[in-house]
């Protein structure tokens, strides 16, 4: 399952609404023992579009390290993809499926662009 | 550090060690939020009986701070609670509980008091070394994720007038820990460097200092309060 993060405003029902639908993806996923990878703006792990956007993009990361070690003990693995702005989409979903596909890598956050060099570790 | 400090969650455990501590080291009024029934006698707490998840629960505490006329000068989102299970076996409603105590509760709350705080005021969002990653908490680790995201970009947000700032704790002695099995809990306090878990004072002292203009350059981080478990 690759679930590309929704963009959401400030209000905090829209908020909890990204955060459930990736849970019910992530659960769907789980139950099935397939792989999760969630994708999301490297700028939103920073907190740099907003608190609602920020809230979604490092729940999700926290997430999938927990869900990575569930899916551990099954052969399934969990990951995210973080953009920079100006990124190629189709390479970040190539990323995606290449994560989705090799059960070698868990728990792991790649990011695709060099905006994260020089800021703080998510 | 004179004026209000708002502490979500302080009947027990580390946010009624961090109650206590701002009300020993004052001159503070305590905002506590659902505060223990002996700190309330303190002259320099305000108890606050609301739920915060409802409607109303922000302005009501807001209200409170207003009638203590005193400056605002920190929040600290504490209140959160645990829903344990697999993903696999995770109900609807044990994620959502979790998601609006632990990260909706505090979002709110943030942005119902962000506007009325004194410059030089600083925010702490107790988050969890969960954030990591923590098996079987998909919802628990999601909510202190996601506080961590709120806290990155209120920071920026709220830039140069007030800083915030995150405190995750790990393993710590109080209510909460003991609900987990005794053989389970010695086996994650053999993983600590330390040995030992922590104390609710110790998460005390690191929150009082992040309100203190003793951390004034510090902003937007996020400091893991674990006895070195990160590392092993």
């Amino acid at each position: 399952m690759i679930h590309w993060a929704e963009q959401v405003g400030e209000s905090w029902q829209e908020i909890l609404g990204a955060l459930t639908q990736a849970f019910e993806l992530s659960r769907t996923a789980a139950q099935a023992e397939q792989s999760i990878v969630f994708v999301l703006r490297q700028d939103d792990l920073l907190g740099r579009r907003g608190p609602g956007n920020a809230m979604v993009a490092t729940g999700l990361l926290s997430a999938a390290r927990t869900a990575a070690l569930e899916g551990s003990r099954k052969g399934w693995t969990a990951n995210v993809v973080a953009y920079d702005e100006d990124a190629d989409r189709e390479k970040v979903q190539a990323w995606a499926e290449m994560l989705l596909e090799t059960g070698d890598v868990t728990g792991e956050l790649v990011r695709v662009g060099p905006g994260h060099v020089g800021k703080t570790l998510p | 550090m004179t004026g209000a400090v708002v502490v979500t969650g302080a009947a027990r455990g580390i946010g009624r060690a961090i109650a206590e501590k701002l009300a020993e080291t004052g001159p503070i009024t305590v905002i506590g939020v659902d505060v223990a029934p002996e700190l309330a006698l303190s002259e320099h707490v305000t108890p606050v009986q609301v739920d915060l998840t409802s409607p109303d629960g922000p302005s009501i505490v807001r209200e409170t701070v207003e009638a203590a006329d005193v400056p605002l000068v920190g929040l600290v989102n504490n209140a959160g609670i645990t829903r344990d299970a697999r993903l696999v076996n995770m109900t609807d409603e044990d994620f959502a509980a979790v998601l609006e105590v632990n990260l909706g509760a505090a979002y709110r709350l943030a942005n119902e008091l962000a506007p009325s705080m004194s410059d030089g005021g600083s925010i702490v969002n107790i988050a969890s070394r969960a954030y990591l990653g923590n098996f079987g908490q998909f919802n628990y680790s999601m909510s202190k994720g996601g506080l961590v995201g709120m806290t990155r970009a209120m920071a920026l947000s709220l830039a140069p007038a007030v800083r915030v700032n995150a405190v995750a704790p790990g393993l710590i002695s109080s209510e909460m820990s003991m609900g987990i099995p005794e053989e389970v809990r010695d086996k994650m306090v053999a993983a600590i460097p330390l040995d030992r878990m922590g104390t609710p004072e110790e998460i005390a002292n690191t929150v009082w200092w992040l309100l203190t203009p003793l951390s004034s350059y510090i902003t937007g981080e996020v400091i893991v309060v674990g006895g070195g478990r990160s590392l092993s």
